[in-house]
């Protein structure tokens, strides 16, 4: 981004955006008897294996998104990559099970410090680039790693991919999952509010607002994001260890697919950027939307443009995610939504 | 306002998960043709009188994405037979008959969602018995899906034997494996000239194609032939131009591709700008299907491919379709077009299930599967046996040539060999 | 390696630049101009392709004959899309316009899916696949044509950036907005002409690509990223520089495919990946715009 449009830009965040503020007490109340419903939720009558299967995918697909917010919302880099991070994480867990015959709990360690070792490594480098250069150099790096992993045979077992064995006993399989990804998901809430309260996230919402200014102040911005994009890929290798050993298999081009760094975008985007909840309520919005579409609308084929033209709308009206309107921060109104246009025309 | 949001986000959330928890059957399934409608009305109107009888087979298959053709095929060979069986009311089970009625998802030619909608199959819609989706992949994710429920499985798209070495019990397969693709085409190629030498072998990045080319790559230096190329092209590559002039440099007798329709539609087309030529240009899947014609016109011309099954095949089988020549008259008459093996395969585990069932004399799972583990049937697909990981090893491959008429044969096995197999490859700078 | 793959491999990375050239300069102008990342460039590219493809089908129309028609439609599609689309939004954040262009990728692959079916097609006129052999390396006419149209179409826009009123507007607009507007340039009005053109370009080149290499729906991603790539590697905005950036790219994608073919773009990508790092602003120097 250029320095004049950054000055245009209102500052538009600030550090207890979202359900702290306000009417805290309330949507915090509703949010805890969400995660209630969620907790019992295979216990439920109606949970059938399809119901716990979609959950622990949000679930799942939630954590990747507060991962994502670390970097690309309080950071602000627009980071189009960390379904690397989800896939050094299923294929650290995958290769740590087969190949040294470890049980899950310490692969699933070894997946994600994996993630975290090589969010660093790259984060060192390209961290310096700015706007679409940051963007692109994710994308070019998430992209040429699936394509290593699935030529690479004697390593990763190429397009053959790695078969993981069952969890046992297989009848708790769908629970076992479904609480798994509900503690990761949990869990970076928790890990969100935790760093947000340290110094490291008012470094983190420094570098977005003006990184030169944050450098001027003294703070180790160089830190601050590798920080930032280590914690990350922590959530996202998390993600795509649990993901490995619940669908049983490790292959490239599903868990390097560029459609799960744009699904955990556009779950944070829709719910809110930079804010504690907005990743976790987006990825529930956005999901269900989708299952929504492709199972009970008779929308059949045309269902991804659907999915689009939502984005496109989204884009339009209300790029700040939902979580404006739902912490009372905006109402709806003709005026609310027209403004992001008012603000950015030419 | 923004409490009523929340709350109302919640509640709706609540209220689509309950509704579609307890009104499984409001669920609207992907439409699949007209016949299934009037199938369900019989049985409601039955179901006022007496304790209906039917047998849901459920599937997921690729109505769009990249397996959006061959899944059509899946489809049309599934409905083909519950149209043709219904017709006899039904599959017999013990004493009575059981109307069949087919539930198919679109799964976007996308493993995840395969394995997703094969478990609302399961766990939502309740169907009896499980169909296979399109392609090694979707296959291998949806068949630890059956598994995990013990509902079987009989799947007739997924060939990679990787499917079957995971000690499952309750999937089963109708087609040859991977391994044996174009061994076919390597016996018919040294049977017209056991001068052959040389082998060039491509294959595209997948779990099926490396099985393929494996095998094939194995059988060829058994059967004495050099293999002088031996190399992979990234899946859904959009330029394989390097790979044709390495094997330019080869100059080998046979060419074989291991891969699916598109690329070797793509193969196909850069050895002809790059003046590729071998004797033989053999590939696993993709010039027995119409849409290779359709693509490459007359350069499809002297083009062979390994075919599960071809029309002009020679089974005779007390089944409902007979003979082939009788299934691809049927399949003619309402698809409009010379059904490609994909749709006959399809049709043949439908076949199996049949018979199986009728074996068991139930529709109980676990009984159908013994008998399906038993099953030693020939059918108009040829043989439906499985070994004891599931597959069935026991039919041979057919290999179908694209003739300079325009028309698609079956070349190989001799015995039911239609035309003579057109050999040598015509030069591209003779045509 | 063999002599002949070498030969091979020089001749088709040098007919395959020519396209590539035409591919990221519509992208390239569309960047420095306007500021964003056309992530649906790609899917232009296709449509183009198909409407070559169904005036070759339907109407038997030459697909050479067809350039013009395709660039002409996909003209007013572009400027009919940024005018009213992606005007609304321009100078919102980085992450807004990356989506919003994503978005519009999307729906328009899935209706090409859903109206032409998602399988692979070819237009094959009589004289596809002929070509001529010098020694043993083989040069089909059309990839030849391709290329020199491609340096035709490239050196018009070239001509029409730096000599005509317009053109000069376009360039002022995209160095300084305001004193641009100052000068009495429509912004709006630029912008979509800008994009226009950039769609036109990408569509010729769907045209061209539609000649040599089967097409369908998702044809287009892949170039959207070679474009990306190409951009960075000649420095943003400058023609010459992308004519650069496309030929060291088609060298690396023909030389890595021969050498590592099952790896499909990792090469060229690890490369930018270190452009980007070492020199951002990209091997050939100056970026006219930052």
């Amino acid at each position: 981004m250029s320095d004049r449009e950054k000055k245009k830009a209102p500052l538009q965040y600030s550090l207890f955006d979202g359900l702290f503020q306000g009417r805290q007490g309330v949507l915090l109340g509703l949010f805890t008897l969400f995660l209630i419903f969620l907790a019992i939720f295979p216990f439920l009558s109606f949970a059938s294996g399809f119901w716990l299967n979609t959950l622990t995918l949000i679930l799942l697909l939630a954590a990747m998104a507060i991962g994502w917010n670390f970097i690309g919302g309080y950071t602000g880099y627009a980071a189009f990559g960390n379904v690397a991070f989800f896939g050094f994480g299923a294929y650290g867990t995958g290769l740590s099970m087969t190949k040294l015959g470890l049980s899950f709990f310490p692969s699933l360690l070894i997946g994600a410090l994996a993630a975290m070792l090589f969010a660093i490594v790259m984060g060192l480098p390209i961290l310096r680039l700015k706007g679409h250069y940051f963007a692109i150099a994710t994308v070019a790096i998430a992209t040429a790693m699936g394509e290593i992993a699935d030529s690479w045979t004697s390593f990763t077992g190429g397009a053959a991919g790695i078969t993981l064995p069952f969890f046992d006993p297989i009848e708790w399989s769908g629970q076992f999952f479904y609480y798994m990804s509900l503690l990761l998901a949990v869990g970076g809430l928790l890990l969100t509010w935790f760093i947000l309260n340290r110094k490291m996230g008012y470094s983190w919402i420094a570098i977005r607002e003006d990184e030169d200014a944050a450098n001027m102040m003294g703070i180790n911005t160089t830190w601050a994001k590798v920080m930032a994009f280590a914690l990350s890929a922590l959530m996202a290798g998390l993600a795509g260890g649990i993901y490995a050993y619940w669908k049983t298999f490790v292959l490239a081009e599903e868990v390097f697919k560029i459609e799960y760094t744009l699904q955990m975008i556009l779950a944070a985007v829709l719910g809110g950027t930079g804010t504690i909840f907005g990743p976790f309520i987006g990825a529930f919005i956005y999901y269900i939307l989708i299952t929504l579409l492709v199972f009970f609308l008779p929308v059949g084929q045309l269902h991804a443009t659907i999915l689009g033209t939502i984005i496109i709308l989204v884009m339009v009206f209300t790029p700040k995610g939902l979580m404006d309107f739902i912490s009372g921060r905006k109402k709806i109104s003709i005026n609310s939504l027209l403004e992001n246009i008012r603000t950015y025309r030419v | 306002m923004s409490k009523r949001v929340l709350v109302l986000l919640v509640v709706l959330l609540v209220a689509a998960m309950a509704l579609a928890a307890c009104g499984g059957s409001q669920a609207t399934p992907a439409p699949s043709g007209g016949e299934e409608q009037s199938t369900s009305g019989t049985t409601e109107e039955q179901a006022s009188t007496e304790e209906a009888c039917k047998v849901v087979f459920g599937a997921a298959v690729s109505l769009t994405g990249k397996y959006a053709k061959e899944g059509e095929y899946v489809k049309n060979g599934y409905e083909l037979y519950v149209e043709e069986i219904n017709k006899q009311d039904g599959i017999p089970v013990g004493d009575k008959k059981c109307m069949v009625e087919l539930k198919i998802y679109d799964d976007e030619s996308n493993a995840d969602r395969s394995a997703q909608l094969v478990e609302k199959l399961i766990t939502e819609d309740h169907v009896t018995f499980l169909l296979g989706p399109y392609g090694s992949g979707n296959t291998f994710a949806t068949t630890a899906i059956a598994e995990k429920y013990k509902v079987p499985m009989v799947e007739a798209n997924g060939a990679a034997t990787k499917i079957f070495n995971r000690g499952f019990k309750y999937s089963f397969a109708v087609l040859s494996p991977a391994p044996n693709y174009l061994r076919g085409i390597i016996d018919m190629a040294l049977d017209k000239d056991p001068n052959l030498k040389t082998v060039a072998i491509v294959i595209e990045n997948g779990a099926f194609a490396l099985e393929v080319a494996q095998g094939a790559k194995d059988y060829a230096e058994e059967k004495g032939l050099e293999v002088v190329y031996f190399d992979k092209y990234a899946k859904a590559a959009k330029d394989v131009s390097s790979l044709i002039t390495a094997m330019k440099s080869k100059n080998p007798d046979i060419v074989l591709g291991a891969g699916h329709l598109q690329d070797t539609i793509l193969v196909m087309k850069q050895s002809k700008d790059l003046g590729l030529s071998p004797k033989v240009f053999g590939f696993s899947v993709g010039p027995t299907s119409p849409e290779f014609r359709k693509a490459l016109g007359k350069d499809a011309d002297y083009v062979v491919g390994a075919a599960q099954w071809t029309p002009e095949l020679k089974y005779k089988s007390d089944d409902i379709f007979g003979t082939p020549q009788h299934f691809t008259e049927l399949y003619k008459a309402k698809y409009g077009e010379i059904p490609p093996y994909q749709a006959a395969e399809s049709a043949a585990a439908l076949i199996a299930y049949q018979k199986a069932i009728e074996a068991a004399g139930s529709l109980d799972k676990d009984k159908v599967r013994d008998a399906l583990a038993a099953l030693d049937y020939d059918s108009f697909y040829g043989k439906l046996k499985f070994n004891e990981q599931g597959m069935n090893v026991y039919k041979p491959m057919a290999v179908m040539q694209n003739y300079t008429d325009g028309g698609l044969y079956t070349v190989w096995p001799k015995e039911a060999a239609v035309k003579e197999f057109l050999y040598p490859f015509k030069p591209w700078d003779e045509r | 390696m063999e002599s002949l793959q070498f030969t091979q491999g020089i001749v088709n990375a040098i007919l395959l630049s020519g396209t590539l050239a035409l591919v990221a300069i519509g992208f390239s102008i569309v960047w420095g101009i306007l500021n964003i990342i056309n992530l649906a460039h790609g899917a232009f590219l296709m449509v183009g392709a198909y409407i070559t493809y169904w005036l070759f089908t339907l109407y038997g129309i030459d697909p050479f004959l067809s350039l013009p028609i395709s660039m002409a439609i996909m003209f007013v599609v572009g400027y009919l899309v940024q005018r009213y689309l992606i005007n609304m939004v321009i100078r919102a954040p980085l992450l807004v316009t990356f989506l919003l262009t994503f978005a519009l990728e999307i729906v328009i692959i899935n209706l090409a899916t859903f109206f032409w079916k998602g399988d692979l097609r070819s237009v094959t006129p009589d004289y596809a696949g002929l070509g001529f052999s010098l020694g043993n390396v083989q040069v089909p006419y059309v990839r030849l044509a391709a290329f020199f149209i491609s340096l035709i179409l490239t050196g018009l826009l070239h001509v029409f950036m730096t000599y005509t009123k317009t053109g000069n507007a376009i360039r002022a607009t995209g160095m300084d907005i305001d004193a641009a507007r100052l000068q009495g340039v429509r912004i709006p009005q630029t912008y979509a002409l800008t994009y226009a053109l950039g769609t036109a370009l990408a569509a010729g080149a769907g045209t061209l690509i539609s000649i040599s290499f089967p097409i369908d729906p998702t044809m287009g991603g892949a170039y959207t990223l070679r474009a990306f790539v190409i951009c960075v590697l000649g420095g943003l905005g400058s023609i010459p520089g992308v004519m650069m950036g496309s030929v060291v790219f088609a060298f690396i994608e023909v030389f890595s495919g021969i050498w590592f073919p099952s790896l499909k773009d990792a090469i060229a990508l690890l490369v930018l990946v270190l452009v980007l790092i070492v020199r951002p602003s990209g091997i050939a120097g100056k970026a006219f715009y930052h």
